[in-house]
């Protein structure tokens, strides 16, 4: 076998060998704890223009961070085949999506308040579109369900789900990240 | 006239109260005290400005793209289903009493604003009690029949307790009416939800924040949505200090249900809101952006007829106004 296809395998074995469960950087508490710090330090250096730029670079650098942990958990899930659209396709044979793994972002979620204090009407839009999305989708299982659909169609749209949990995990980081650096 | 700004105090009263919403919303350590903001060097504050502005945009994009996705699932699955109100569970038959157990919840579902939990047993909905073999396809039954914006009363079970609980249904998104060949036909990303409009449009910077009792106290109000930033190029004739308290007769509850009832509408629609301003309470019409950003203007919202009377018809959009 060619060695750099050899890699490849031995590549997508380990991502496949990591845990259902890829931890978001941090917990709303974490990002509190983080925030307080921050104002914290910003107190006792008031009025300074060293702590404005610094607090600045503080939270562009959180952004840039998040960013890139954010990038990177779209990265392997994506090699975990969880954000493959080929995924979408009503095959039978495809991987059922880990129930640990949308637990957990779910978990995530309900940790969060219900909306920001202020809300930016554009990435509200976004999630409120996946909210209803999500409900959509659950409404739907439960009739198809309940009328034994088959198993491919069902299994089409646990993944939909998922997908879309997933997606509300993002867009809701990104809306907590944003309101955080106003 | 004289002009309502929101000065810095303004800023900071919206903040506190941020602060507080935070503090009663996520258990745990308390937020630190509000500080002053510090002026930070206009360069870094631009470049910080356009950061957010980037993630933001990669939001929506990862939000649209997933919904487009799911889409296209739903209608494989259920081709040309007219849509109907949605509650947002997932059920099952409960075992060892009569009843649907709630298998899963939408996280920011109807349900889930209601206080419904995984396992609750709903035993009676609008007053009827689920008996029989199949009370969960008794309540997905029921649900056909419910309209949107509707308020469903549910009694529910919970360790070993009745409860009584009103959920709002909400309309379920609209589903595209055609998903073949659209890269061909030079659709960009396309909107396939509702709320296109206001992740492309002028509406899209718009801020919001919900009244509570201290900031409505200011505001001469005990209910509607602040609007903290108006619509660019005067869209919807809002101003920054107003108090939002209808939308054609609905009255937002919260920043995220005025998000979703201006979602509903479309690109040119007229609306009349009901607003505060400067203590006195107005009428203003107003018309939706026809801005739609990268959505062509031949697209259209049609209704698709019912296939039974019992359920209602829905919006699709449908391709150019050749296949109208």
């Amino acid at each position: 076998m060619h060695p750099d296809l050899d890699q490849q395998r031995s590549l997508a074995r380990r991502l496949r060998e990591l845990p259902d469960e890829a931890a978001q950087p941090y917990g709303w508490r974490e990002f509190q704890r983080r925030s307080g710090a921050r104002r914290r330090a910003g107190q006792g250096l008031a009025g300074g223009r060293a702590l404005a730029t610094a607090s600045v670079l503080a939270t562009a650098s959180v952004l840039a961070t998040a960013s890139v942990l954010a990038l990177g958990i779209i990265a392997v899930w994506t090699r975990l085949g969880g954000w493959s659209p080929h995924s979408a396709r009503l095959t039978p044979q495809a991987a059922q999506p880990p129930a640990g793994r949308t637990a957990a972002m779910e978990h995530w979620l309900a940790s969060l308040p219900s909306e920001p204090a202020v809300v930016h009407v554009g990435t509200r839009a976004a999630v409120t579109g996946l909210e209803d999305r999500i409900a959509q989708v659950d409404d739907l299982l439960s009739a198809e369900r309940l009328d034994e659909a088959h198993p491919a169609r069902l299994l089409a749209l646990q993944q939909a789900r998922t997908r879309l949990v997933g997606a509300l995990v993002q867009v809701r980081y990104a809306e907590t990240l944003a309101d955080e650096s106003r | 006239m004289k002009k309502f700004y929101l000065t810095p105090s303004w800023h900071m009263l919206i903040a506190s109260s941020a602060a507080a919403c935070v503090a009663v919303a996520a258990p745990g350590p308390p937020p630190a005290a509000v500080l002053p903001e510090v002026r930070a060097d206009g360069d870094l504050d631009a470049q910080l400005d356009a950061a957010r502005k980037r993630l933001e945009e990669a939001a929506h994009e990862v939000a649209q793209l997933s919904s487009q996705l799911s889409g296209s699932v739903i209608q494989q699955v259920m081709p040309f289903e007219p849509g109907h109100a949605i509650i947002g569970v997932q059920l099952e038959p409960a075992t060892g009493t009569a009843g649907a157990r709630v298998r899963e919840v939408s996280p920011g579902g109807p349900a889930a604003e209601a206080g419904i939990h995984v396992g609750d047993v709903i035993v009676a909905v609008n007053g009827t009690e689920l008996k029989g073999r199949e009370p969960a396809r008794q309540v997905v039954r029921i649900m056909r029949d419910v309209q949107p914006d509707a308020t469903v009363q549910l009694r529910v079970l919970r360790d070993g307790k009745t409860r009584e609980l009103s959920v709002t249904a909400r309309p379920g998104p609209a589903v595209l009416a055609s998903v073949h060949g659209l890269s061909d036909l030079g659709f960009g990303p396309f909107p396939e939800w509702h709320g296109a409009l206001m992740l492309h449009g002028p509406l899209m910077d718009m801020e919001l924040a919900t009244l509570t009792p201290r900031l409505g106290s200011y505001f001469g109000s005990d209910q509607g949505v602040l609007v903290v930033r108006a619509p660019a190029d005067g869209a919807l004739k809002l101003e920054d200090g107003d108090v939002i308290l209808a939308i054609d007769g609905r009255q937002p509850t919260s920043g995220s249900h005025a998000t979703r009832i201006l979602s509903s509408y479309q690109p040119g629609e007229k609306l009349t809101l009901r607003i505060i301003r400067q203590h006195k309470t107005l009428e203003v019409d107003a018309t939706l952006p026809e801005s739609m950003g990268r959505i062509r203007k031949d697209m259209m919202w049609r209704e698709v007829a019912p296939r039974e009377r019992t359920e209602p018809a829905r919006r699709v959009l449908i391709l150019g106004r050749d296949e109208a």
